[in-house]
């Protein structure tokens, strides 16, 4: 049960009404429709960042569930567990990227790991180290760090978001993680 | 010229800025929008936030302000308050007028001088018919503040609301009335009952929907809405299907978003209802 009333479909407010156009738009929407006018940039926003963009699917959603996980998000890391394997991910790559196996163990791509490196200080609070700063930038262009940095910022956003407001996952969500046999999630590491 | 200006005179936007003051009320119509009540919850704007939204409605370019609730004149601040908004813009307040004790006629003086109408409610020149939506004693009391208002130098406009088709005669009576109380052709507005809040439970008026009501930046304590007919409550909850903005201070940001909406608004029957 979320903390927060879900906005349905019959009583979208006027600047969140497109958001409904396609059909149900699912539970972060329909929390953020309580504040349309904030919605209509913010949906937008993380809708841009987490999608196809520059950087390619693979790199995006090993940034995406382990920072997901980092932040202990149930809603996020179930969502991006399923996101991940139909990504292509294999199932020890989603443990380790879900905190449950060493990432050490199963990376062993050096621009993969000093991207997730990279991810896991952003998400860190206090300073990132030069040392994670280097090695990202060792393979990856200024374009390409701003976008993971954002990247890793859009994601966090969601998972305090879903957090906070204990959004319930979707049920074929639910269905498909058990089918895959993996836990529901969020428990910070 | 500003943006609003510019909306305004292009027919986008009203002039007019609505304030919904409160939600509670004395009465408890059949046909209330806002399922207003004695005991409902009491979404007050507060003075001075009334004054601030006058204020940056002038500076934005809107023409006329509108105060509705819930029943406005429940709030003791309300008389001084319209007469300071109505030195900014020019005010009609709407009001059921059960309310008027002497004392509070009294106060309606701080309007001598300034632009500020009332608007009250009247829906039949018959006591039992008008009661029967608004409540016992509804019409005397209203027959008997109506001329003590116009008596002191206050303009009165009478809206009359239609749950249901009139019977032949009935509209002629009202109208020989309200001329009797004082208050003249050219200020007596009727309206369908709109089929939202209470009317809604109760089957009553026509279903609107955005196209159908006029763009009225209408301001209250939990957001700003398309129309004074907008900001309405269904089952204790306020509907949210006609919510522009949550942001209300500064009044330019719901502002814009009303005249963003109104470029895109499909084409409707606002001017063949006339819910104004
Ligand atoms: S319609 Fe007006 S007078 Fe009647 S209950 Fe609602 S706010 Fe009060």
């Amino acid at each position: 049960m979320a903390r927060v009333e879900l906005i349905g479909a019959d009583q979208a407010p006027l600047l969140a009404r497109p958001f409904y156009a396609g059909g149900d738009p699912g539970v972060i929407a329909a929390a953020m429709a309580q504040v349309p006018e904030l919605m209509e940039v913010a949906l937008p926003f993380v809708g841009r960042t987490l999608g196809p963009t520059a950087v390619d699917a693979r790199t995006k959603e090993l940034v995406i569930l382990h920072v997901s996980a980092l932040l202990g998000c149930r809603y996020c890391v179930a969502a991006h567990t399923v996101v991940a394997i139909d990504t292509g991910l294999d199932r020890d790559e989603v443990r380790a990227l879900r905190c449950e196996a060493p990432l050490v163990d199963v990376f062993a791509d050096e621009r993969e790991r000093a991207v997730l490196a990279w991810a896991a200080a952003v998400a860190a609070t206090g300073p990132v180290g030069d040392d994670v700063a280097a090695a990202v930038r060792r393979w990856c262009t200024d374009a390409e760090v701003v976008e993971l940095t954002l990247l890793v910022t859009a994601t966090m956003l969601l998972n305090r978001f879903c957090t906070a407001l204990d959004l319930p996952s979707a049920p074929d969500t639910l269905a498909r993680l058990a089918r895959e046999g993996f836990a529901a999630g969020g428990s910070p590491p | 010229m500003t943006a609003v200006v510019d909306a305004v005179a292009a027919g986008a936007i009203g002039d007019r800025v609505w304030l919904y003051s409160n939600y509670h009320c004395n009465l408890a119509c059949t046909y209330c929008l806002t399922e207003s009540a004695p005991g409902v919850a009491r979404r007050e704007l507060g003075a001075e936030r009334l004054l601030r939204a006058a204020e940056q409605a002038a500076g934005l370019g809107f023409g006329a302000l509108g105060v509705t609730g819930g029943e406005p004149f429940l709030l003791a601040y309300l008389p001084e308050t319209l007469a300071r908004m109505a030195d900014v813009l020019p005010v009609v307040a709407l009001t059921n007028a059960t309310y008027f004790s002497d004392e509070r006629l009294e106060r309606l003086s701080a309007f001598a001088g300034r632009p500020v109408s009332l608007q009250i409610s009247l829906d039949a020149a018959e006591p039992d018919r008008n009661d029967l939506f608004r409540g016992p004693e509804s019409f005397r009391r209203v027959v008997e503040a109506v001329p003590r208002i116009v008596a002191r130098g206050i303009r009165v406009r009478i809206a009359t609301t239609e749950p249901a088709a009139l019977e032949p005669g009935a509209m002629e009576r009202l109208c020989a009335l309200h001329r009797e109380l004082g208050v003249p052709d050219e200020d007596h507005v009727v309206r369908p009952v709109v089929r939202r809040g209470r009317a809604s439970t109760n089957h009553l008026g026509v279903p609107v929907g955005m196209a159908e009501l006029p763009p009225e930046l209408t301001i209250t304590a939990e957001g700003a809405f398309w129309s004074p007919f907008a900001a309405t409550v269904h089952g204790r909850r306020l509907d949210t299907d006609l919510l522009v903005t949550r942001t209300t201070d500064p009044l330019r940001i719901p502002a814009e978003a009303m005249i963003r909406l109104s470029e895109g608004r499909p084409a409707g029957d606002d001017a063949t209802l006339n819910i104004r």
